[in-house]
């Protein structure tokens, strides 16, 4: 069953000459391992802003767990865990790791109520399970970069969402820190929580087929299924060889 | 309300009305300093200033229409910044500049029209010639706030965290960006008639600022920001009347030399060497 169907969507940015999306048709299904890859600027990060309702879809249809996002955009964001990319936390900003994780709930609490037990339990497991429980009193702004990202993902990962996107998880991260992630996406995704990666690293991808996405340019270039290993070289292919690195 | 302590009436008076606004404004002054929306402190009290001159130009009760201007002119601030793709400090910068423009338009209209209007108690209010209903109008407000605070608390926290996350994870910013404009647009009119345009910055920001130099946490911060206002605003009070001095420039004074005192002596940017 799908996830996200998107059909033909056309996505712009006001003030923006031309759509950043144009005529995208995407289908992901429950307990995908998506990897969207392509070069700067091909639209990834709107594409993810789209689908959780975050940039307005102007032409074509777009659901998203079965609701339709022209309508439903707030009822949809409280159903999909989104990890925004380039995020910074002054030294002083006066919120613990906790806090930050149990806010991942909030949306999808609704007004006027209280975290329950089983709030604090679910953003405790999501604590738990990013390995970040000796950090939970710290405030979020004395952490580095890479602590703050996993905090990120856990505040995603307590919301219990019914669709996972990360934009960039792992770019303050290490080899060890990175594969434990993949680690961590990949039981998300077997429960059956599609997840979607936009990434420019490809180590340590988890040894299951991969839904892979390649966009240049506003448009799908590829959309297909293939090993972890074949991610990279399709990229380089269908993005004209553009991640290529120039001799010295 | 404060009668059994303070026997004056002038000066009981002016004590409620500086601490009720001190709670009221510092609450606030919590959120708004972190969403970095401290310039709404400005416009507000420019809107309220020339809501005033309105009520005074069309002969009818300033603090009403002070009270309509701002809220109008909070409503103004959303549409406006999602519609011109501005940032809201830079819509709070036109809003402010509007407001100004016609509050002095209507104040040297008058003057010259021989109407004479003093805009002295709007600039810098008049703590000493509130009425009763003054009073009962900022406990309002002040209740109005920490109700505001306490039933949306978890909304407020993420907003104050980070706007887009918030919104990326489904919380209902906008609305709660709103309730909060229209709250601190009625809190800076009622409070206008006591510090007065100038001076209700201070009421706004400072005690936030002191408070953040030694609060970890939000929660504490919402419950120092107000004891600090309340505590220096209330002793301002008392110093004006015992020392015959201006009590709301004195009272903007202590606090900000608080904020001086508060910055030079906060444990936050200290490093512990011990640890090392």
């Amino acid at each position: 069953m799908s996830i996200i169907e998107l059909e033909g969507i056309y996505t712009a940015y006001e003030g923006g000459d031309k759509p950043v999306i144009r005529g995208l048709s995407l289908s992901v299904k429950s307990g995908e391992y998506v990897v969207i890859g392509g070069p700067n600027s091909a639209g990834k990060t709107t594409l993810l802003e789209s689908i959780n309702g975050l940039v307005r879809i102007t032409h074509g249809t777009a659901s998203v767990c079965g609701l339709d996002l022209r309508c439903y955009g707030n009822e949809v964001r409280r159903k999909v865990g989104y990890v925004v990319q380039n995020f910074y936390f002054d030294p002083f900003t006066p919120f613990t790791v906790e806090e930050v994780v149990m806010m991942g709930r909030y949306g999808k609490m609704g007004l006027l109520k209280r975290p329950s037990r089983s709030d604090r339990e679910a953003a405790f497991e999501a604590i738990r399970l990013l390995g970040i429980e000796d950090l939970a009193s710290k405030t979020i702004g004395t952490l580095s970069g890479g602590q703050q990202q996993k905090t990120m993902i856990a505040h995603n990962i307590a919301k219990e969402p019914e669709v996972l996107m990360l934009d960039e998880p792992f770019s303050n991260l290490d080899f060890n820190a990175r594969e434990y992630l993949q680690g961590v996406f990949k039981s998300v995704a077997k429960k059956g929580t599609p997840v979607l990666l936009v990434s420019h690293a490809f180590d340590g991808l988890p040894d299951i087929r991969i839904h892979l996405v390649v966009m240049n340019k506003g448009r799908i270039t590829y959309d297909g299924v293939c090993d972890a290993g074949e991610v990279e070289s399709i990229i380089r292919k269908e993005s004209g060889g553009g991640l290529r690195c120039s001799s010295f | 309300m404060l009668e059994f302590l303070i026997e004056n009436n002038v000066v009981c008076r002016a004590v409620e009305a500086m601490v009720f606004a001190s709670i009221a404004c510092s609450i606030l002054g919590v959120i708004i300093s972190r969403m970095n929306l401290s310039s709404i402190g400005f416009t507000m009290s420019h809107a309220a200033f020339a809501g005033a001159a309105i009520g005074m130009f069309l002969e009818i009760n300033p603090q009403v229409t002070a009270i309509f201007f701002s809220v109008a002119v909070a409503a103004l601030i959303g549409p406006v910044s999602d519609k011109a793709k501005m940032a809201a400090d830079a819509t709070l910068g036109v809003l402010f500049a509007m407001s100004m423009a016609v509050a002095i338009f209507l104040v040297s209209y008058m003057q010259y029209s021989g109407r004479g209007l003093s805009a002295g108690s709007l600039l810098f209010g008049n703590v000493i010639s509130l009425y009763r209903e003054d009073i009962y109008a900022l406990a309002a407000v002040s209740a109005l706030t920490i109700i505001f605070v306490l039933a949306f608390y978890k909304e407020i926290t993420a907003i104050m965290f980070n706007m887009k996350i918030a919104e990326a994870s489904g919380v209902r910013v906008k609305l709660i960006y709103y309730i909060l404009l229209f709250i601190v647009a009625i809190s800076v009119s009622l409070t206008l008639n006591i510090v007065g345009g100038l001076l209700i910055f201070v009421l706004l920001v400072t005690p936030a600022s002191i408070a953040s130099q030694f609060c970890f946490n939000v929660r504490s911060m919402f419950v120092a920001a107000p004891l600090v206002a309340l505590s220096i605003s209330a002793f301002g009070v008392w110093a004006g009347f015992e020392y015959t001095l201006p009590i709301a420039p004195l009272v903007a004074l202590l606090l900000t030399s608080a904020f001086g005192v508060s910055v030079l002596v906060s444990f936050k940017r200290r490093i512990n060497y011990k640890k090392y």
